[in-house]
């Protein structure tokens, strides 16, 4: 199971980091992961502990990390932030 | 004095009395404005001893540099006193459009002295200043204030006012503005109540000189350029602070009934999401905000508005009372608003007194037959008015703050009396969480977080890890981050959306013509923060480490559900942090700053 990037054997979706993430976990753009992956499971696929991402905004809308990842989606990771 | 409005006004209220003086500029080069300038003269000015709701405490409002400049969130005041919640030092920053109009009208600083005979309101025009009656304002609600007073002089005239809470001298009582910005934590509303100053009224049309005015506009357009581009900004803007809610729930960290866990299995019901789709009407930035975290909700159910709920809203009001339903929230900080109380501070007290009903420390006959169960939103609307008006047992009980409250109570529920010197901890669960438990256990008012939110760092090098490099990180914040509270902006623009801290430097230069680095700003920052420290220590004999000790309940009493069940810090770990902070702070084993470290701060002369 699992991640493979750029080899397209399931789907092919984008990941991209925002703000304060981009210093952990630098730029990430297209990767293809399987079919029936949430969001949660690939992030771990991929290295970043899903604790420092605050918001998952899938094709711009807010979703859980349980999301299960679509064949084109365009995810956005928010960091964690300071509160009020 | 370039990027200052020039004067300090002096209102003495006991004779009425009004005088401006110059800002001295040497006050400006070693501390800067804002909380640096509060802080100055809390410690100056304020004898040793001073009863906080009596003649000699003072109220100081300062601005700073930034304040009503081309600045990202340059909206920013600092409100500082003796606290009557810790009796130690505390600072309120306030945003909104205040804090601009004080700096237009050529002032740096207002120091509010003495107690007036009777209820009044500062009127500011620029130069014509009047203490004018509020008898006919008096008892009435902050925000009602506001829109009479707006009504009365105009829109452009912004107004800060106490509710009831201030004038019942609610131990948490806080400061409103702008329809629901605050200077909310440490009681400075109450101490604006024991002064009999209802209101604030304020208007400025001088401008402000600036020592390079081409360098000016273009390094404040970088700034707001890249807050412009910073990739999040529309995500940020949609949600504010609320984004924050369902990371909490996940990693343990959302306060839960009375903090007694850290997830709440109605989460999704008072997240941000849940806002949005259910009350939010608009989105509302303070002055010169690129990215707005405010909103403006709507509550169906109650036919009510207000500015909010923000995340420490819901996580006090919300979780905190096992509450999963957005509406009540918003109408419960609404409430909180109009009455001029804390938001953290009520809903950590309700919460306790929640707990005790359930575990019979309270009854009916100690809670005016109100049935104190998590989950009951009557009782909490109805607790809040109580609080406010210091009305019956419970109100008058939880009108003096958690610690007190707790104190006199008795039986055990100091254990679980979530609070720090005296402050009631804001919303983040620090059963297992070391660095951001230092952080609340090390704050300079007591239990909050935005000096220092060091729970990120946790989750990055191990939640229950004690090392000298996540004491060195809250450290490096707490001298970093409320240097913003210090030069009158907003920090939200660099921790949100991420924008490189460097680009405040050469626009502090270009407004000031002084020429500083985050490192000399840090050192500022460090000096602050020591003499902070030194006024707790002057103003509580038994000052000393026991006071920097967490809640009982963070070392043990492990949560039984969510993320961190099971999870508890260990007291030895504690005090590992402890020896470790003061080592680094250059303090003894007691927290108390040593000679060599004031001589190095080069405040010996201030403090001795």
């Amino acid at each position: 199971m699992g991640l493979e990037p750029h080899l397209n054997k399931a789907m092919t979706v984008t990941i991209r980091p925002l703000g304060m993430l981009k210093t952990y976990i630098g730029e990430l753009k297209e990767i293809s992961v399987e079919a029936g992956l949430s969001v949660r499971e690939t992030l771990h696929l991929i290295g970043i502990n899903p604790d420092l991402v605050a918001g998952v905004f899938v094709n711009e809308e807010l979703k859980t990390k349980d999301y299960i990842l679509q064949d084109g989606d365009i995810v956005k990771l928010l960091a964690v932030i300071g509160g009020g | 004095m370039n990027g200052y409005g020039g004067s300090i006004l002096r209102v003495n209220l006991t004779d009425g009395k009004l005088t401006k003086e110059p800002t001295p500029a040497q006050l400006a080069k070693d501390f800067i404005g804002g909380r640096g300038f509060g802080a100055y003269f809390l410690f100056k000015e304020v004898p040793k001893g001073a009863d906080p709701l009596g003649q000699e405490n003072k109220l100081i409002i300062s601005t700073g540099p930034l304040s009503g400049m081309l600045a990202p969130g340059g909206g920013k005041c600092d409100w500082t006193t003796k606290s009557p919640l810790t009796g130690g030092y505390a600072d309120a920053s306030m945003g909104g459009h205040f804090t601009a109009e004080l700096k237009y009208a050529g002032l740096d600083s207002i120091i509010l002295e003495g107690v007036s005979p009777t209820p009044v309101y500062l009127f500011i025009e620029t130069d014509k200043i009047l203490l004018l009656d509020a008898s006919s304002l008096w008892g009435k609600g902050a925000i009602d204030v506001e829109v009479e007073l707006k009504h009365k002089y105009g829109e452009e005239y912004q107004v800060a006012a106490i509710g009831p809470g201030g004038e019942n001298q609610v131990l948490y009582a806080c400061i409103n503005h702008d329809f629901g910005r605050q200077a909310g934590r440490g009681g400075v509303g109450a101490v604006m109540g024991s002064k009999k100053l209802k209101a604030i009224v304020l208007h400025g049309t001088k401008s402000v000189p600036v020592a390079d005015l081409e360098g000016y506009r273009k390094a404040g357009m970088a700034l707001y350029k890249a807050c412009k581009d910073a990739e999040g900004l529309a995500e940020w803007s949609r949600y504010g602070t609320t984004i924050v809610t369902t990371w909490c729930n996940e990693v343990g960290a959302l306060p839960t009934r009375n903090f007694s866990a850290g997830s709440f299995e109605l989460a999704d019901n008072i997240n941000g999401q849940a806002m949005r789709n259910e009350i939010v009407i608009t989105d509302k930035g303070c002055f010169g905000c690129p990215s707005p975290c405010g909103k403006y909700s709507n509550m169906k159910r109650y036919n009510t508005q207000v500015e909010g709920p923000e995340y420490e809203t819901i996580g006090l009001m919300g979780s905190n009372l096992g509450i999963g339903d957005i509406q009540a929230v918003a109408e419960a900080n609404r409430l909180a608003d109009d009455l001029g109380i804390d938001t953290i501070s009520a809903g950590s007290c309700i919460g306790w007194a929640m707990e005790c009903y359930e575990k019979g420390i309270l009854t009916k006959a100690d809670t005016d037959g109100l049935e104190l169960k998590f989950g009951n939103i009557d009782a909490v609307f109805a607790l809040i008015k109580k609080i406010a008006y210091r009305e019956g047992k419970i109100g008058n009980l939880l009108a003096l703050g958690v610690k007190r409250a707790a104190q006199q109570v008795g039986k055990g529920s100091e254990k679980f009396a979530i609070q720090v010197k005296g402050m009631e901890q804001s919303a983040y669960a620090t059963h297992n969480a070391t660095a951001m438990l230092l952080a609340y256990m090390t704050c300079d008012v007591g239990a909050h977080h935005n000096r220092s939110w060091a729970i990120t760092y946790d989750l990055q090098v191990g939640r229950d890890k004690v090392v000298p490099e996540k004491v060195a990180r809250v450290i490096w914040l707490q001298n970093f981050r409320p240097m913003f509270d210090v030069m009158g902006s907003c920090r939200l623009q660099w921790v949100e959306l991420g924008i490189d801290r460097d680009l405040y430097c050469p626009l502090l230069e270009a407004i000031t013509g002084v020429k500083r680095s985050w490192q000399d700003l840090e050192a500022v920052g460090n000096r602050i923060w020591n003499l902070t420290r030194m006024y707790w220590v002057r103003e509580n004999d038994s000052f000393g480490r026991e006071w920097d000790l967490p809640a009982q309940r963070f070392y043990t009493d492990p949560p039984k559900t969510g993320a961190t069940a099971g999870q508890i810090t260990k007291f030895e770990d504690v005090q590992r942090l402890l020896d470790m902070y003061y080592d680094q702070r250059g303090w003894d084993t007691n927290g108390l700053p040593t000679q060599g470290t004031l001589e190095t701060l080069n405040l010996t002369t201030l403090v001795t």
